[in-house]
């Protein structure tokens, strides 16, 4: 029985563990020094993380990463929430909405940006509504929200793109509640806020921390929208590492690696920790319920 | 077993025949043409039995896309090879990806890439690894409308790529000038600047008004190398020589005025005010600002781009181009170059020849408004005069004008050290000294 | 009187929706027909159609549905690519995902989490991990490659919506086909099949979509040979500025995702009743 369920699984798990772990392993090698195909072996040294290190830059680098990852994810989910519940209360009568608010969902994250372009660069739709209206007198008067650092047409992107995710993740969630628990809490007196605190918090945070975790993840790693939009140096850590790996001197490709392997270690340790952490809460509540 | 062994044999042999050539009959071809000891009639008959070219260039220009499949396709079909033309957004790719498959072990025939529209640095970055096929440039047929006397003007630009000498490993194609234009709704006449002092002055007046775009980018490359040039009491004649003939001490102070001017126009820089300066990553962008009239002046290299750009609608009727920087405008002509490990060699020699005949040069010029890169005085009067007839107009100066403000483009060797110096000094900020960036830059280029 | 509280919340909503998500595209559509649109015009001042019988030059949806574009190149590659990534992960994940669900399997916790890695790893170092083994294999920049690299992905969502749909089959009712008698064949065409099938097109439907929207991957991997419709759009809106053609490309990048917002709200709708897809819905964040 167990032999025949390896053989079913081998194939998945050996791409799986081939392509991931592999290239996992691969870029922690690179990143520790050695990329023959480029004619460099110092394996191991750590050079390559203390250039990173010594460079003030990649401090500020990861600063404007994080910095876009957390905002957009904490309003994604802020927002995501209330347009769920909108949509819980709308019901299933209006079969329309239901389309409208995953368009974003459907299409590339280009096409946001593409969207953002339009509306809100200096030059765009709303800088020239603003002068229509007499609030600006030059495109340079309108926010630079493009093209700068901290700014928002970043942020508006993925916005965009993760609200209707967030919201679709928790919509379903909450969906899944049967409602008899619901009115099994009010027949034993729980009060409103008791049943939201007992009742649906327990039951739909997994599912909303998963969608926080893979929005702020890919977030971190994003680099179409920094790219496109941000203010260049110092950029993003995608972007940084995008921009060593594609300087003609290769020796800074290793660089690159170990920004991106820097990454990936953080997104890894968060995940791990978050997950950690939900189960313990999720212990706790059914210790003290 | 023996049968499995036969059958495969013989399928090496048919497919083998098929092929045409393995790599070492390709070394054969390639030795007997750069001898000079192979009539064109065999180049082309190999060509179509080879039947496809690989081209990479940078797609970035819609009229040249449209030109290379509307024209250049099915004139090269009818010579039986078929293009398949690769838009890169950035030459150093496949630059990049020619070393790679030449250090993966990859040689002539095996490779990936026939030919790569390439000039300046990227020219020397595949010449110094040893990546080109040869000096074919001169064994082409049309090579007789090029001038490739070393000694004259014209001829020099062929064999001279940024400084850099091409020997005939590359095939001249087009040329090119820098050239700003101004938007004339926001700059009158009397206000234009002619030289960089007067921009600096420009913009102190008009804050926000320009920018360039950044560096790598050929395009910023170009305006850097043009403000060097004038702020350097040696001007352009002192960026001709190689790396190696510089100490750091005598290029940083060769570089030290012009970065110091960049650096101090950076905060006047399109939207500065707002924290950062500007610098758009591509032309297109550039366009963008110019377009919103956030700009009222930007420069890309392009003699005629201000005659295509208002025939398309991306800049302002009222566009005019200017002399700027006056005996500082750089021109320079760029290339078809053919790597080492080309897959269909006989097809790239057709090909590169394909684009310098005067008929491909006339559309080129009437289609995509791309300067020529033969030699106008190499070609019959009757030529010539068509010729200057498909020309485009230019807006606000003459031609004779144009010519007669031009400068060499910087030794390629320079460049790299040029580009990270700029990175240091004017978009990082950095307060090392300048000698010491050199010093860093110079020892990261060997 | 419930009903018009409900419709007016939902009117309300609707519009908010309608403005945000669809609203912003308007402008790209007047940007795709505009010929000169400067500052500070609100419209353009010289539309596309009044000066496209004068130009030697393709403009606008001229040049965009022309050949020259390549777009209809990249979207025959985007569909290729992605029905190939589809069909191969369907036959990786559906064996295993049986085996995952047996309640005998007792390494199920630890696959499913590996399974999620591809999604905590950022796509630009798997990309250039790709990239970089990929070239001397001889797959960089083929349609072969591109395929591979797209599994890693998608793999994580297919095997998910196939684990949730395994867990949703009724052992049940197969066991009671047996009873009556049904062979083994039988049992598959008749009862598993037709209950899985719901299920996996949700499944097909999301690994399309993730396919079809991933730029980072296909531009490192395909090293600009292999043109698809996410890169043929960076490439012309990589430097932050939309033209009229870049306007127009941008459209027909919204194209596949309708077509997919229709085929999945179809299949999605019974198939949520069954719940406990939530986190397969996610596939469609890429």
């Amino acid at each position: 029985m167990s032999r025949q369920h390896w053989l079913s699984l081998s194939p998945v798990l050996l791409v799986m563990l081939l392509m991931t772990l592999g290239t996992l392993l691969f870029a922690v090698g690179q990143s520790l020094g050695y990329a023959p195909q480029y004619g460099i072996n110092h394996f191991p040294t750590l050079r390559y993380y203390e250039l990173l290190v010594a460079q003030p830059s990649v401090a500020m680098s990861l600063g404007l990463t994080l910095y876009y990852a957390v905002v957009a994810t904490f309003l994604a989910l802020v927002m995501g929430f209330l347009l769920a519940m909108a949509l819980l209360r709308v019901g299933r009568h209006h079969q329309w909405l239901h389309y409208v608010y995953k368009f974003p969902l459907m299409v590339p994250y280009l096409v946001g940006i593409a969207l953002v372009i339009v509306l809100f660069g200096q030059g765009g739709l709303m800088a020239r509504l603003s002068y229509a209206l007499g609030w600006i007198d030059r495109p340079d008067d309108f926010a630079a929200l493009l093209y700068s650092h901290y700014g928002w047409g970043i942020i508006l992107v993925y916005l965009w793109k993760q609200v209707p995710f967030m919201a679709l993740s928790i919509y379903v969630v909450l969906l899944g509640i049967p409602e008899q628990t619901q009115d099994a809490a009010r027949l034993l007196g729980a009060s409103r806020w008791q049943r939201w605190r007992y009742v649906v918090v327990p039951q739909v945070m997994p599912g909303i921390l998963s969608a926080v975790l893979i929005c702020f993840a890919f977030n971190v790693g994003a680099f179409e929208a920094p790219f496109i939009l941000g203010g260049g140096f110092p950029d993003t850590l995608p972007v940084l590492a995008w921009r060593l790996f594609t300087d003609p001197d290769y020796g800074q490709r290793l660089s690159g690696m170990a920004v991106l392997v820097t990454m990936g270690a953080m997104l890894l340790v968060t995940v791990w920790v978050a997950s950690l952490l939900s189960r313990r809460a999720n212990r706790w509540q059914r210790i003290s319920a | 077993m023996n049968l499995l062994r036969n059958a495969l044999v013989l399928t090496g042999l048919l497919s083998g025949s098929l092929i045409a050539a393995t790599p070492t009959d390709q070394i054969a071809f390639r030795t007997a043409f750069l001898d000079g000891q192979l009539p064109w009639e065999s180049v082309s008959t190999a060509a179509r039995s080879e039947g496809a070219i690989d081209f990479y260039y940078w797609g970035g220009d819609d009229r040249l896309n449209v030109w290379l499949e509307r024209t250049v396709a099915p004139d090269l079909e009818k010579l039986g090879v078929t293009l398949r033309p690769h838009r890169i957004t950035a030459t150093s790719d496949v630059v990049d990806l020619v070393l790679t498959e030449a250090r993966a072990g990859k040689g002539l025939g095996q490779g990936s890439v026939d030919a790569i529209w390439v000039n300046g640095e990227n020219f020397y970055t595949l010449a110094q690894q040893d990546l080109l096929f040869g000096s074919f440039a001169q064994k082409l047929p049309n090579a007789t409308w090029f001038d490739w006397d070393e000694n004259s003007a014209g001829g020099s630009l062929n064999l001279y790529d940024f400084g850099y000498p091409t020997q005939g490993r590359e095939m001249p194609w087009s040329g090119e000038q820098y050239v700003c234009a101004v938007n004339r709704s926001l700059m009158a006449e009397a206000e234009t600047p002619h030289t960089f002092a007067e921009l600096e002055r420009w913009l102190e007046a008009n804050p926000g008004t320009f920018t360039y775009v950044k560096p790598p980018h050929y395009l910023g490359n170009t305006f850097v190398q043009e403000a060097l040039y004038e702020m350097s009491p040696e001007g352009a004649q002192g960026f001709q020589q190689p790396l190696d003939s510089f100490t750091p001490e005598s290029l940083a102070r060769l570089l030290a005025p012009g970065m110091a001017y960049l650096k101090r126009i950076a905060p006047l820089l399109a939207q500065a005010r707002n924290g950062i300066p500007r610098y758009p990553e591509n032309e297109s962008a550039l366009m963008q600002l110019f377009q919103n009239s956030q700009t009222a002046m930007e420069c890309q290299f392009g003699l005629y781009h201000v005659a295509t750009k208002r025939a398309s609608g991306q800049m302002p009727d009222n566009t005019e181009e200017i002399i700027f920087p006056r005996h500082n405008m750089i021109k320079n002509k760029n290339y078809l170059v053919i790597p080492s490990n080309a897959p269909h060699p006989a097809a790239a020699l057709v090909f590169t020849n394909y684009m310098s005949s005067v008929a491909a040069q006339k559309s080129k010029l009437a289609a995509v408004g791309y300067p020529l890169g033969l030699d106008l005085w190499m070609l019959s009067a009757a030529d010539q005069a068509a010729m200057v007839e498909a020309m485009p107009p230019h807006f606000g100066v003459t031609q004779a004008a144009l010519d007669s403000h031009i400068a060499p483009d910087t030794h390629a060797s320079l460049v790299r050290v040029i580009e990270s110096l700029w990175q240091s000094v004017v978009l990082q900020g950095s307060e090392t000294p300048i000698a010491t960036l050199v010093e860093q830059a110079m020892s990261q280029s060997k | 009187m419930k009903g018009v509280s409900h419709n007016g919340k939902a009117l309300l909503v609707g519009v908010g929706l309608y403005i945000v998500i669809l609203g912003p595209i308007i402008p790209v559509i007047i940007q795709s027909f505009a010929f000169q649109w400067h500052w500070p015009d609100l419209l353009p001042r010289v539309w596309w159609w009044s000066v496209r019988a004068d130009s030697t030059f393709p403009l606008a949806w001229d040049y965009v549905l022309s050949p020259y574009s390549h777009v209809f190149e990249a979207a025959g590659n985007t569909l290729f690519i992605s029905l190939s990534v589809t069909l191969l992960a369907l036959i990786l994940c559906l064996p295993a995902a049986r085996v995952l669900v047996s309640p005998h399997f007792k390494w199920k916790t630890q696959i499913l989490s590996l399974f999620t890695l591809p999604l905590i790893v950022p796509e630009m170092a798997l990309a250039l991990a790709f990239l970089a083994v990929f070239i001397p294999l001889g797959l960089a920049g083929t349609y072969t490659g591109i395929i591979v690299a797209h599994l890693i992905p998608v793999l994580p969502y297919m095997m998910r919506v196939l684990v949730s749909v395994y867990q949703g089959l009724n052992p049940a009712v197969v066991e009671q086909a047996q009873l009556l008698g049904a062979s083994r064949w039988q049992r598959l065409v008749h009862i598993t099949i037709p209950l899985l099938l719901p299920g996996i097109l949700a499944g097909c439907l999301f690994t399309l979509l993730v396919s079809s929207n991933i730029f980072l991957i296909t531009f490192l991997v395909g090293q600009g040979r292999v043109e698809t419709l996410p890169t043929l759009l960076f490439s012309k809106i990589g430097g932050g500025a939309l033209d009229a053609t870049a306007a127009g490309l941008t459209l027909i990048a919204m194209i596949p995702g309708f077509i997919l917002l229709l085929a999945t709200e179809r299949h999605i709708r019974d198939y949520q009743r069954v719940g406990a897809v939530g986190r397969s819905i996610d596939g469609s964040h890429r």
